[in-house]
């Protein structure tokens, strides 16, 4: 209880910090930030500079005239609410939270989806290869583990586009879904969406999967060694059993905390990914906002990424708990 | 009667132990009001079950821990208040050799490396290659020949035995007055034992190094300490000190008389004959929990009531010194 | 007297040439794929260092040229503005490593001091700068670095090969910290150190001359796989145009390629794909080398 307790606190202040950051990133720059978009302003909407700079100051959610503190505060507050201000490029007629909520829904289905095959995956065949160790199948694998795990996941992205939606049209390399299908629980849609996201998702797996194999692998052969497992073997429990209940889950336990760096390697590669693929996920918004110098979807984009990235922790960090023994004893 | 070289004085080790963030805190007693003097010269065995504080008190005299309460001195001199240089020939004085051959030299550095920098230090060589000379003959003495075999190669390409010798080595380099060998040969195959002893006694009568010898074992104590000081210990307390021999041969407090009558005898005969040790309970009671008054009264056979209430006192009795309410 | 320091001299050379070079690489040839990253990487290293001298770089626009596919001429083809593909990226060569590196050096600076110091310390020290750094563990790296450099970049303030390797390691610093701290903390309760203590061998000599060649494995470890995450951060930047433009850079030429034709498609595609392969068996490289790094600092792994 009391560890659950701990890792919870400090999902929160995390949180916390990272939204702090934000807040004091636009104001750490404020004179540069805030004059330009002024001048852009001014230019792009023919607006005068006190116009100009009260859209700006309405847009970023600033008012330099309160004292900080003040402003900060404030901000908490809106954030707290679900205001998180509204876009510029709309010219402050979209509230920032609209895209975000739109977009997020597709992007955890694929990586909620892409983490779970690729960890069964890679933690299966990690576990064959540690099994298998010295031979040919090992040796193979290893390889390839090491290869797809060096390869960048966006990298990856450019290259499955390449090959499997333009050279050899098998896939579409556009969209989240067909646009003429109308949305809803009807097969059509579903193999459709099923459809497009089929190369984003083999993009996260192919690139994740390999530090799975690899950490599986080095931690079952760790396992294989310890003396309770020669000792299960030697009672003559058959393999299988020994396979699974003893060296499985020991040797699964200590990846539970590599889950929440591999999403956030995802979430990172998400931008890129999501943008290359025309996926309309919470990365493509980010990447558009960034090209777009859309400063306060540019913050709301990153903290709810953040947070979706914090809580999967905490959710893995649970799942730990309920499976590691020594954690539930409350040490 | 002269200052003994090492003297601990009603000293006290109490470690706080607590169950999570929450939790009680526990105090542990591992040394409690511990009054025990080594001389020049002299060896004192310490003889006790796992976890009745003996590694602790070693580390008390050792000045690794600090006492709680009481004092540890050095000739006369409070270790602790010691600054500067004559703290620094204390730690020349005092070393170590610790119990496990396989984790007491730093696997990632050679042989050499554990020999060398403390000449350096003292002063004991001036310059490198002295200092590798002198290293080599330290290895002569604790049977590792040739020397220059073992001087560069890393501790994974040496035995147990080997890797303990290399210990005492370093123990002695600088020439100390005073060592504790903490269950120095525990880990040791039985057949080593007494030929790692053998170089320890022979190299003290060479180098006059007082010791604090540590050990769960009876029979190793009796014969390190042959014609010396043996001290029982259990949970904290030092029950009984004496000469080596009468002390085995005419133990006077029932602890060490059941500690004497479990040590295991080959002839089944004789063991049968002698029956099972005279205590009450076979079981220990934990550190965080102690027995009221004597510590050893739940499992004393001739416990009384005065054992429940009162703590007995270290006294001395016929050239002993004994805690116990019987005396 | 003269002839005899000549000839030690020559000898120190020779005893560290051989504990430094000839040894390292007899135990790292034992691992062929380790032996392949390390080709690999020798080869990048060697490109940015020749290279530049030796494949003379025109950023001219020739539109004539533009888009042809590889030749003797143009050995991976002629960019949207007919410009030599292949030598933009021996040109660009240098700044990527040199910004990996040193990103990787910062990290592994300061993910060190940090352990040691937390380790060492113990305590309530250890038990606030450990949540400081799961704190940092925690919060995902890139998308912080996106963030920030978008902010940069929107400020106009010039970002120099310092400040960008300095950013890269913003929060990669975190993991080495912890597991340093942890080794760290093994490695203070084992006897050898209590012997340094009692031989009075002070705090530095304990940190630096019993700690250190233990931990040393994975600070080497480390400064690879720091590499690794920096190029990737650093390339990922570069393809989002959130950092200045520089001529050459691999990330660069991916953002423009993009930005211009949505390259991938058939014509351009060199363009872009030149680069990110060029990223990504640099990656390789390195991913294959640190497998084999372990071996040459761990004696122990030695005798098998």
């Amino acid at each position: 209880m009391n560890w659950i307790l701990k890792r919870g606190l400090l999902a929160i202040l995390t949180i916390y910090i990272v939204v702090t950051i934000t807040f004091f990133l636009v104001r750490l720059m404020p004179g540069n930030v805030v004059d330009m978009l002024v001048i852009t302003y001014m230019r792009d909407y023919g607006m005068s500079r006190e116009d100009a700079y009260a859209m700006v100051k309405l847009l970023l959610d600033i008012e330099p005239s309160k004292p900080i503190w003040q402003q900060y505060l404030d901000y908490i507050w809106s954030l707290l609410h679900g205001d998180f201000g509204r876009t510029m490029s709309s010219g402050g007629t979209i509230p920032v939270m609209q895209p975000i909520v739109a977009a997020l829904p597709w992007t955890i289905f694929i990586l909620s989806l892409s983490t779970t095959i690729s960890f069964l995956l890679g933690v299966g065949l990690g576990m064959l290869m540690a099994y298998r160790r010295g031979g040919l199948f090992d040796t193979g694998a290893s390889t390839f583990a090491s290869i797809v795990y060096a390869v960048p996941n966006y990298i990856m992205a450019l290259f499955l586009l390449f090959a499997l939606a333009i050279q050899i049209p098998a896939f579409p390399p556009r969209g989240s879904y067909d646009v003429s299908i109308t949305p809803g629980f009807n097969l059509p849609f579903i193999s459709s969406v099923l459809y497009h996201a089929f190369l984003p998702m083999m993009t996260y797996v192919i690139t994740s999967m390999g530090g799975w194999m690899l950490a599986m692998r080095s931690n079952t052969i760790r396992v294989l060694g310890e003396d309770y497992v020669i000792a299960a073997e030697a009672r003559g429990l058959k393999d299988r059993r020994v396979a699974m209940t003893y060296v499985g889950r020991n040797a699964i336990l200590p990846l539970f905390t590599t889950l929440a760096i591999n999403l956030g390697y995802m979430f990172g590669g998400s931008v890129l990914i999501e943008t290359y693929f025309g996926y309309s996920g919470i990365g493509m918004v980010m990447g558009l906002a960034m090209s777009y110098r859309d400063y306060p979807l540019i913050q709301g984009t990153f903290i709810i990424l953040v947070t979706a990235v914090i809580v999967s922790n905490f959710i893995a960090d649970l799942l730990y708990g309920k499976l590691d023994p020594r954690v539930k004893l409350g040490e | 009667m002269s200052t003994p070289l090492i003297e601990t004085i009603h000293a006290s080790k109490i470690f706080e132990v607590r169950k999570g963030l929450l939790g009680v805190k526990k105090h542990i007693r591992a040394v409690d009001d511990i009054s025990l003097n080594i001389g020049e010269n002299e060896i004192v065995a310490l003889v006790g079950e796992s976890g009745c504080g003996k590694s602790t008190l070693g580390r008390l005299m050792l000045a690794l821990l600090k006492p709680d309460e009481g004092q540890v001195k050095f000739r006369g001199e409070d270790v602790w208040s010691l600054r500067g240089e004559e703290f620094r020939e204390f730690r020349r004085n005092a070393q170590l050799i610790p119990q496990d051959p396989y984790s007491t030299l730093n696997p990632m550095k050679k042989v050499i490396s554990a020999l060398y920098p403390q000449l350096l230090k003292y002063k004991i060589a001036s310059n490198r290659s002295e200092a590798r000379k002198m290293s080599a003959e330290l290895l002569e003495m604790v049977g590792l020949s040739p020397p220059e075999d073992f001087l560069n190669r890393y501790p994974c390409r040496l035995s147990g035995g080997q890797m303990q010798r290399i210990s005492i080595a370093r123990a002695l380099s600088v020439n100390p007055s005073f060592i504790v060998a903490d269950e120095a040969v525990s880990m040791l195959d039985a057949s080593l034992r007494i030929e790692i002893l053998d170089i320890l006694l022979n190299l003290r009568k060479k180098f006059s190094t007082a010791y604090l010898f540590i050990t769960h074992d009876l029979a190793i104590a009796r014969y390190f300490a042959a014609g010396e000081r043996i001290a029982i210990m259990y949970l904290g307390n030092i029950v009984e000190v004496g000469d080596t021999e009468e002390v085995i041969q005419n133990p006077m407090h029932p602890y060490t008389k059941a500690l004497i009558m479990s040590v295991p005898v080959p002839d089944p005969k004789l063991a049968k004959e002698r029956g099972l040790p005279p205590l009450r309970s076979l079981e220990i009671p934990s550190l965080v929990d102690l027995p009221s008054g004597c510590k050893f009264h739940t499992r004393c056979p001739y416990a009384e009531k005065i054992c429940e209430e009162k703590t007995p006192e270290l006294r001395e009795v016929k050239n002993r010194l004994v805690a116990c309410h019987l005396y | 007297m003269e002839r005899k320091t000549n000839r030690s001299i020559v000898r120190i050379i020779l005893s560290v040439a051989r504990a430094w070079i000839y040894e390292p690489l007899t135990l790292l040839a034992t691992d062929k794929r380790a032996v392949a990253g390390f080709i690999i990487v020798l080869f990048y290293v060697g490109l940015a260092v020749i290279g530049p001298m030796v494949v003379p770089l025109n950023l001219t626009p020739n539109l004539e040229s533009a888009y042809l596919p590889p030749s003797l001429e143009h050995p991976l083809g002629t960019d949207p503005w007919g410009r030599d593909i292949f030598a933009q990226l021996v040109h660009g060569a240098p700044d990527m490593l040199i910004v990996a590196f040193l990103a990787g050096l910062i990290t592994v600076l300061v993910g060190t001091v940090v352990g040691i110091f937390s380790g060492y310390s113990g305590g309530t020290v250890d038990l606030i700068v450990m949540t400081i750094t799961d704190i940092v563990l925690t919060i995902p790296g890139f998308p912080l670095l996106m963030v920030i450099a978008a902010f940069l970049i929107g400020s106009g303030i010039e970002v120099n090969i310092f400040m960008a390797a300095a950013l890269l390691s913003i929060t990669s610093w975190a993991g080495l910290a912890r597991s340093v701290r942890s080794q760290i903390l093994s490695i203070k309760r084992e006897p050898y150190i209590e012997v340094s203590q009692t031989l009075g061998l002070g705090k530095l000599h304990i940190i630096f001359s019993e700690i250190m060649p233990n931990i040393l494995p994975y600070i080497v470890m480390n400064l690879i796989l720091s590499m690794i995450g920096a190029l990737y951060s650093y390339v990922g930047l570069m393809a989002l145009g959130l950092l200045p433009y520089r001529p050459g850079n691999w990330g660069a030429m991916m953002h423009m390629a993009m930005a211009v034709s949505g390259t991938v498609t058939g014509v351009g595609s060199w363009y872009v794909l030149a680069p990110a392969a060029a990223v990504t068996i640099l990656q390789i490289g390195l991913v294959l080398f640190s497998n084999g790094i372990d071996k040459i600092f761990n004696p122990r792994l030695r005798e098998k």
